[in-house]
C-alpha cells in the first residue's frame, strides 16, 4: 500500500508535501506497531528496592559526574588540538607539496645547468601539439606555424608561432601559456619564449615568435606520466595597455 | 581552464622561461633560417630530432643579430651537435 505512494514521482510542490506527510504518518504508525511487539515486558523488579536504588543512584551520579568531567576535558583537549593542527597545517602542507611535487609546485632540482648535462631519452617519443588563442578584444592574427612536433624528453626543441597586426595602430600584446595535461606542465621547461613580456607590433607587421623548450628527462621515470603521449601547449595573447605592469609568475 | 574554482584540484601554474623572452625579430633577419628549419620539419614529418642542426643555426643567427643573449651552445642542449662526429656520422641529417 505504501509502495505506490513512494514510487510516484514528485509532482508540483504542495502535492508532493501532502504525499510526504501521509507517507511519514503511515510509516510512523507501522513503526510504533512493530516496536510495541518487540519490546520485552517491563521487568518485575521495577517497583522493588527503592532504598538501594536511592543509594546506588547517588554514587552513580558522582561516578557519572567525574566521568563527564574527564570526557569534557578530553573533548576540550581535542578541540584545542584541532585548532593547533589547523595552524600548523599551512607550513606542513607546503613542505609536503615540495617533497612530493603535487599541485604543480616546482620540482626540486630544476635548474639551468640541467640543460647542459641532460641526455635525451630516445625511446620515449612525445607529440607536442600547438594551439594559439587571442583574447576577444585582441586584434592580432596569432597562429602556430606547425600543428605538432615530435620530441623526446631531454632534447631541446624549437617551435614557431606567427603573429600579425592587421590594424593601423601599433598594438602591444602580452601572452601567457597553458600546458595540458596539468601534471606534464611541471616537466615542460621553457628556455626562452615570448610570453609574459610586452611585445609590440607595428601596424601591418608580421613576426615569427619562437619557443625554445625541452621536456625534463625525469618525465620518463614518472609513473603518472606513463600513458601520456601528447602534450598540448597553448598560448593566449592579450592586449596590454600602456604602462601596465603585470606580475611575472614565479616562486 | 586554470581559473576554475575547483577546491583541491591541481591547477596549472605557468612558469617564467629560464632565459626570459625572445626579443621580436622585427626586421626578419633570421627568417631564412626559420624557413630552413620549417622546411626540414615538414620533410621529416615534424620530427624534432632530425632538425636540430637547423634549430641550432637559427639560434646562432639570433645570437649574431643581438636577438638573443650569447651563450655557449652546449648550455642550450646542443652538446651532441658540437662534437666532431667520428662515431655519429649517420646521426644528424644534412639540411
Amino acid at each position: 500500500m505504501l509502495l505506490p505512494l513512494l514510487v510516484r514521482p514528485s509532482l508540483c510542490g504542495p502535492q508532493a508535501s501532502v504525499i510526504l506527510t501521509r507517507c511519514v504518518r503511515t510509516l510512523h504508525s507501522q513503526a510504533e506497531h512493530f516496536l510495541r511487539r518487540r519490546l520485552p515486558p517491563r521487568p518485575h523488579g521495577h517497583s522493588r528496592g527503592t532504598k538501594t536504588r536511592g543509594r546506588k543512584s547517588k554514587s552513580q551520579e558522582e561516578e557519572w559526574k567525574s566521568r563527564n568531567k574527564t570526557v569534557l576535558t578530553y573533548i576540550a583537549a581535542a578541540g584545542v588540538g584541532m585548532i593547533g593542527l589547523s595552524y600548523a597545517a599551512v607550513p606542513l602542507y607546503r613542505l609536503y607539496c615540495q617533497a612530493s611535487g603535487l599541485g604543480g609546485t616546482a620540482v626540486a632540482g630544476h635548474d639551468a645547468d640541467q640543460v647542459e648535462t641532460m641526455t635525451p631519452v630516445k625511446e620515449r617519443v612525445l607529440k607536442i601539439s600547438f594551439n594559439a588563442d587571442t583574447h576577444a578584444s585582441m586584434q592580432w592574427n596569432f597562429r602556430p606555424q606547425q600543428t605538432e612536433i615530435f620530441v623526446v624528453p631531454g632534447e631541446t626543441a624549437l617551435a614557431f608561432y606567427r603573429a600579425k597586426n592587421p590594424t593601423d595602430q601599433p598594438i602591444i600584446g602580452i601572452s601567457t601559456y597553458n600546458v595540458v595535461p596539468f601534471e606534464a606542465g611541471q616537466y615542460f621547461n621553457k628556455i626562452q619564449c615570448f610570453c609574459f613580456e610586452e611585445q609590440r607590433l607595428n601596424p601591418h607587421e608580421e613576426v615569427d615568435m619562437p619557443v625554445f623548450f625541452y621536456i625534463d628527462p625525469e618525465f620518463d621515470e614518472d609513473p603518472r606520466m606513463a600513458r601520456v603521449d601528447t602534450i598540448i601547449l597553448s598560448y593566449t595573447f592579450f592586449e596590454a595597455k600602456e604602462g601596465q605592469k603585470l606580475p611575472l609568475p614565479g616562486y | 581552464m586554470s581559473n576554475a574554482m575547483n577546491f583541491g584540484t591541481k591547477s596549472f601554474k605557468p612558469r617564467a622561461p629560464d632565459k626570459g623572452a625572445f626579443p621580436l625579430d622585427h626586421f626578419g633577419e633570421c627568417k631564412a633560417f626559420k624557413e630552413r628549419f620549417m622546411k626540414c620539419l615538414k620533410d621529416n614529418s615534424f620530427d624534432n630530432s632530425k632538425c636540430r642542426l637547423q634549430s641550432k643555426d637559427y639560434l646562432e643567427c639570433r645570437m649574431d643579430n643581438q636577438l638573443m643573449a650569447k651563450e655557449p651552445l652546449a648550455r642550450l642542449g646542443f652538446k651532441d651537435l658540437m662534437d666532431p662526429p667520428p662515431n655519429q656520422a649517420d646521426r644528424d641529417t644534412k639540411p
